[in-house]
């Protein structure tokens, strides 16, 4: 069953800023793509690796994987290039009374 | 009075250096000093005239390459590669030039000598050369020019078409891949760029032969094919190297995408000296209904590490992958390949065959996945070794994962000696000994040799020969 997360205060997450969740036996990165927000599991499809961790390009809105250079799109949770080819889990991220929120399974 | 062949073939055999082993005094426009630091990167990125994000894509690349370790998985003569004392870069011409007239005479002569010319005028349908770190000569077929076909250096490549380098450029290989891609990505120069237009057959191979000449060189040519929709293309590359004490490294880079339809041919006949580190990446896309084959024989190099990969991305892709290795005294081929299954209904192969003699050392080392979902997956891996004596060595590494459930895999492998009964057999018909052992080996690697277009083939099998001289008995 759906549930919402807390992840920090709309402020406290400025465009171009990352934020790494943990819910359950989950991490999640939370971006600020010039001001629209998106959620992605924190764990790169090529090995399991942690992945929200790596270089954030704000404007193309992606996360390159820094262990083998995999680049995902937030929007999608898609891997753009190589050596990664499967999608990432997103997760839909919703603003409730100035706080951002994620909502899980 | 006329030789006989196998007098011919023993002639032929003493003379890796005379053939190939040769080289030309230097007269280099420039030679770096050896050892990578930033300001050779940046000297590269400067002589070539690159646009900024190249040049901050190799920058990034050089912290990659030092942030990683050396690998430790591989062969143990890794260990020997010492990055400090190699020159990562040596300009030997102005450009790429289109006339062979115009290329600088000693380098020329390198190139007669090992018969480019000549192949170009019989059966080719574009060639390039590389000297040292930079492509010499370049030249393909007007008509296929007409029809939209661009086979260029690499560097004129992105000079050129910079727009479509940057689209698929690293896209199938990131510049952190692994350590020895982070390197070439940083230090790249030379190799080719291809593209096909959608619906073009390029009938006859286009052909690129690289020449390593100076003494503890690192090579590092980039190479980017775009097959797009319904193209094909047999691209086809050669190598060779001076004999020397001190180590070089060869270390390249080579992207494949088959867009839906395509078809992709690479085929890859390696005899670098034995003093050659070979360390290669080499990765293909194929999309929906396209095929990409690797062909793959190396003869050559100290130690080979190199394992031709296929993503089949699209329904319906075909993967092949053929590899034949040849380790003799001192070698250790470490070769194979990997195919991975990411969408259903993909079909793939992989053949590969070893032969190892004088306490040579080859390796199968494979993957072969299957994704969740990619059901309808078939695939068939088949790996041989043949051992000519008692001291050399051969190794399988095959690694299987599947995610699905409705697939049909297969492997196969062997790993045989050239027997007393099998020479007894072939003598017994009146073949002498040498002729025996020749006719084993030929019928060993005959599935993969049959593939390859018949001028290589007839040179795989002389060299494969002359590796043969005085192997049994």
């Amino acid at each position: 069953m759906a549930q919402k997360i807390d992840v920090c205060a709309v402020a406290e997450l400025p465009p171009g800023e990352r934020r790494i969740v943990a819910w359950d036996d989950l991490e999640i990165g939370v971006f600020n793509c010039d001001g629209t927000l998106y959620a992605i599991e924190d764990r790169c499809s090529h090995d399991d690796g942690p992945l929200a961790e790596g270089e954030f390009d704000e404007g193309k809105c992606t996360v390159e994987c820094p262990r083998h250079g995999s680049l995902f799109d937030l929007k999608t949770g898609k891997p753009l290039t190589l050596p990664a080819y499967v999608p990432v889990d997103t997760f839909p991220v919703i603003i409730e009374e100035e706080t951002i929120k994620l909502e899980v399974e | 009075m006329a030789l006989t062949e196998n007098e011919q073939l023993a002639r032929i055999n003493a003379d890796y250096t005379e053939r190939y082993g040769f080289h030309d005094a230097e007269n280099y426009l420039y030679k770096a000093p050896k050892g990578l630091n930033r300001e050779i990167i940046e000297k590269i990125s400067e002589f070539k005239s690159e646009p900024e994000w190249m040049r901050d894509f190799r920058l990034k690349a050089y912290e990659h390459f030092l942030a990683r370790p050396q690998p430790t998985w591989g062969s143990p003569m890794l260990a020997e590669v010492d990055y400090d004392d190699i020159h990562y870069f040596v300009r030997a011409s102005e450009r790429a030039e289109r006339s062979w007239d115009d290329v600088p005479d000693d380098v020329k002569k390198t190139f007669d000598r090992l018969g480019i010319p000549e192949a170009e005028r019989k059966f080719l349908s574009g060639v390039g050369a590389q000297y040292e770190s930079e492509v010499v000569y370049h030249q393909v077929r007007e008509d296929l020019e007409k029809q939209g076909v661009i086979f260029k250096d690499m560097d004129s490549g992105l000079r050129d078409h910079e727009d479509l380098v940057r689209e698929y450029f690293a896209t199938v290989i990131p510049a952190n891949d692994n350590k020895l891609a982070a390197l070439n990505s940083s230090v790249w120069s030379g190799g080719s760029f291809v593209y096909v237009p959608p619906g073009v057959h390029v009938e006859m191979p286009l052909q690129a032969y690289f020449r390593i000449n100076t003494e503890s060189m690192g090579q590092f040519e980039r190479t980017l094919i775009i097959a797009d929709e319904g193209s094909y293309v047999h691209y086809v590359e050669g190598c060779t190297a001076p004999t020397y004490s001190s180590s070089s490294l060869h270390s390249a880079v080579v992207e494949l995408i088959a867009k839906p339809g395509a078809r992709i041919r690479y085929t890859t006949v390696q005899n670098w000296s034995t003093n050659v580190f070979n360390l290669v990446t080499k990765r293909a896309v194929a999309q929906e209904d396209a095929t990409v084959e690797w062909v793959d024989c190396n003869l050559g190099s100290k130690l080979t590490m190199k394992f031709p990969s296929v993503y089949l991305m699209g329904e319906r892709a075909h993967g092949e992958i053929l590899s034949i290795a040849f380790a003799g005294a001192g070698q250790h081929q470490d070769a194979g390949g990997k195919i991975v299954h990411a969408a259903p209904n993909t079909t793939s192969n992989i053949f590969a065959k070893s032969i190892s003699k004088d306490g040579g050392r080859g390796s199968y080392r494979g993957l072969l996945e299957v994704a969740k979902g990619a059901h309808g997956a078939k695939s068939k891996v088949v790996c041989d070794a043949l051992l000519l004596d008692d001291h050399s060595r051969s190794d399988t590494y095959p690694t299987i994962r599947i995610g699905d459930d409705d697939v049909n895999i297969s492997h196969e492998a062997t790993v045989s000696k050239v027997g007393e009964d099998q020479l007894f057999y072939l003598m017994s018909h009146g073949i002498n000994e040498e002729e025996a052992g020749k006719l084993i080996v030929n019928g060993f690697i005959e599935p993969i040799t049959k593939e390859l277009p018949m001028e290589y083939a007839v040179e795989m099998n002389r060299l494969i020969e002359l590796q043969m001289e005085g192997s049994i008995g």
